[in-house]
């Protein structure tokens, strides 16, 4: 179906609809390589491997139609996939799911194989009581630890099936469960397990009122949101997260350079606007602003040679909050936006170097920055100033590829 | 009498030429702030929450000003005035265009002003943009435009915190333009241009 949908001049429906609202995370191939799937935790999915997570059928098994629909119409919780329902119709919903579908050889060779129905446990005491146990029978600790957030897990990251992070769910936060927070979402999930993550189906170790007992379990350890607290609530939590943030730099450091987009400039890219394997936080995105230069984002990663490995602590923390790299140079305020990275707390920054040291070292040789020289300095001052130009501020993929 | 006027004629000119070197040199948008001044300029300019009654709603958009203080939303949401940035029009919009393959993009108004800011949006639309791209009009930002890959992954709470810090901000009627879908790289090689020294908001509306 692929392939004949490549001869046709006009592309379906289905690709017009895909190619607009999914190709930015999803990729234009289906294989969860967008130019956005880099920056993204967890990744977008790779459709051509036909394997999905949030499913009515079988362990094993592709989904149903109507699984792709519901996901495509309530997104993913606590990942960017956003809810289509409004934005797209019922008519565009079904067509790019067709789409979607044709991505991958898996749909063609096999039938979806729903589960049995169950019929539902209520919630109670005495079912969330029998659902703790389960909880012991079946490990779930091992994981998601005693408490549902990781206490005394063995571990809590993994790799899924595309070799990307994962981390084991935090039972206590329902409104990021992917596929819903009700005891039967919640169910399902045990039933079926998670294509692609360790997570896997409990059929064959518990049968379906345990599994029930189990989500309702589940669903009774669900904290309050900070939305639901009351403001002395909120003090307290907020408290309680810059403790738990000093006492953890690295993972707080994480949460910092992924969210306040150190990424997206330190980074290499590909010709499709794509990070290139391996080339997160390892620099290259050249940066060249009229009349000033060319600026290179830097390699943030601890390589010796081309990292930040000869920097110390305190040479790190300079460049992120004044600007001025180890040999002294300065830096303009843009792009390297380091008036707003020195109004931070000293802890989050130290929890920024912290995750920078705790990275892996890669070797990526980025370009020394180039200040115009004087004449074209001059010149374009002249130009922009005087004769009211208007020089733009250019992104090229990678410096050091060029 | 005419070589002494003639040799001042010189001077001054050789002076004035070299003076409008300096200014044509020093003039922003050459930065040459320290950056202590710039920083508390950032430090500064992001309106204070401590007036907002509500101590539960204070609480989260204290927590809501340090990460858009700290992430640098203004680094692109500003308005230009005559002077560079203007900071009391806090997160009003219109300092940068975008260009890329697809489209020419300008940065929105933030502030919850009725008819050109998010005061049109609902909470769950400001989030769905933070945390997917995905503007009211269905429309995906690309990434590199709008870095909302990134601000993806803020907890929910957090996005929250955001949401309820923009919406105390001081609204400023500034229209910003709607994205102009179409190839606009004129710069072979780039993958995207970005401009920045005008205002490229349009006229307040009315």
């Amino acid at each position: 179906m692929a392939t004949a949908a490549r001869f046709h001049a006009q592309p379906s429906h289905g690709k017009q609809v895909y190619d607009a609202h999914c190709a930015e995370c999803h990729g234009e191939s289906g294989a969860g390589d967008g130019p956005s799937a880099a920056f993204l935790n967890p990744r977008p999915r790779d459709f051509t491997s036909g394997k999905y997570k949030i499913r009515t059928t079988e362990s094993g098994s592709v989904p149903t139609d109507a699984d792709l629909i519901q996901s495509v119409k309530q997104g993913l919780y606590g990942t960017a996939m956003p809810g289509w329902d409004h934005v797209l119709t019922d008519g565009d919903i079904a067509d790019v799911v067709g789409f979607i579908k044709s991505l991958s050889p898996q749909f063609q060779s096999a039938q979806p194989m729903p589960i049995a129905a169950a019929t539902p446990v209520p919630s109670s005491p005495d079912s969330v009581g029998r659902g703790q146990k389960a909880y012991e029978k079946l490990q779930c600790a091992k994981c998601h630890g005693t408490d549902g957030r990781g206490a005394g897990a063995v571990t809590t990251t993994f790799m899924d099936d595309w070799r990307q992070p994962l981390r084991s769910a935090d039972l206590t936060e329902p409104w990021t469960f992917r596929g819903g927070s009700t005891s039967r979402d919640v169910y399902l999930r045990f039933r079926t397990g998670m294509a692609g993550t360790p997570m896997p189906s409990f059929k064959d170790a518990a049968n379906d009122n345990e599994m029930w007992d189990l989500a309702n379990y589940v669903v009774s350890l669900a904290r309050k949101p900070v939305w639901s607290m009351t403001a002395d609530e909120v003090k307290a939590f907020y408290a309680q997260q810059d403790a738990d943030a000093k006492k953890n730099p690295v993972t707080r450091g994480e949460y910092l350079v992924n969210t306040l987009g150190c990424t997206v400039c330190h980074s290499a890219y590909d010709d499709h606007k794509r990070v290139m394997p391996g080339k997160l936080l390892a620099g290259g995105l050249d940066i060249r602003i009229d009349p000033y230069g060319d600026f290179p984002a830097g390699n943030l990663t601890p390589d010796k040679e081309t990292g930040l490995g000869n920097w110390t602590d305190d040479e790190v923390k300079r460049a992120i909050t004044k600007g001025i790299l180890k040999d002294g140079t300065r830096l303009l305020p843009f792009p390297m936006d380091y008036g707003s990275f020195s109004t931070m707390k000293p802890e989050d920054i130290d929890a920024i170097v912290a995750y920078l040291r705790s990275i892996p070292p890669v070797v990526n040789r980025v370009p020394h920055l180039k200040w115009a020289s004087f004449p074209v300095y001059m010149w374009g001052k002249f130009k922009m100033l005087i004769l009211g130009g208007d020089p733009p501020i250019v992104f090229f993929p990678s410096a050091g590829g060029r | 009498m005419k070589r002494f006027l003639k040799w001042t004629a010189i001077v001054v000119l050789v002076l004035a030429v070299i003076a409008f070197g300096c200014f044509l040199y020093l003039i922003p948008p050459f930065f040459v702030v320290a950056p202590e001044t710039f920083g508390k300029q950032m430090m500064d300019a992001p309106p204070p929450v401590a007036d907002i009654a509500d101590p539960k709603e204070r609480a989260i958009a204290e927590r809501g000003l340090y990460i858009v203080r700290t992430t640098g939303c203004i680094g692109c949401h500003a308005t230009n005035g005559s002077q560079g940035p203007d900071l009391t029009k806090y997160l009003a919009g219109g300092a940068l265009k975008f260009q890329t393959a697809h489209a020419t993009y300008v940065s929105r108004n933030l502030t919850p002003d009725k008819t050109t800011g998010l005061a049109r949006r609902t909470d769950d639309e400001v989030k769905r943009v933070l945390r997917s791209g995905v503007f009211s009009d269905g429309h995906v930002v690309e990434g590199s435009v709008m870095p909302w890959p990134v601000f993806s992954n803020w907890t929910e709470e957090d996005r929250q915190a955001v949401v309820v810090y923009l919406r105390h901000l001081k609204p400023v009627n500034h229209q910003t333009p709607e994205p102009v879908p179409g190839n606009a790289i004129t710069i072979p090689g780039a993958f995207e241009q970005d401009y920045g020294n005008k205002d490229y908001g349009l006229a307040p509306a009315k």
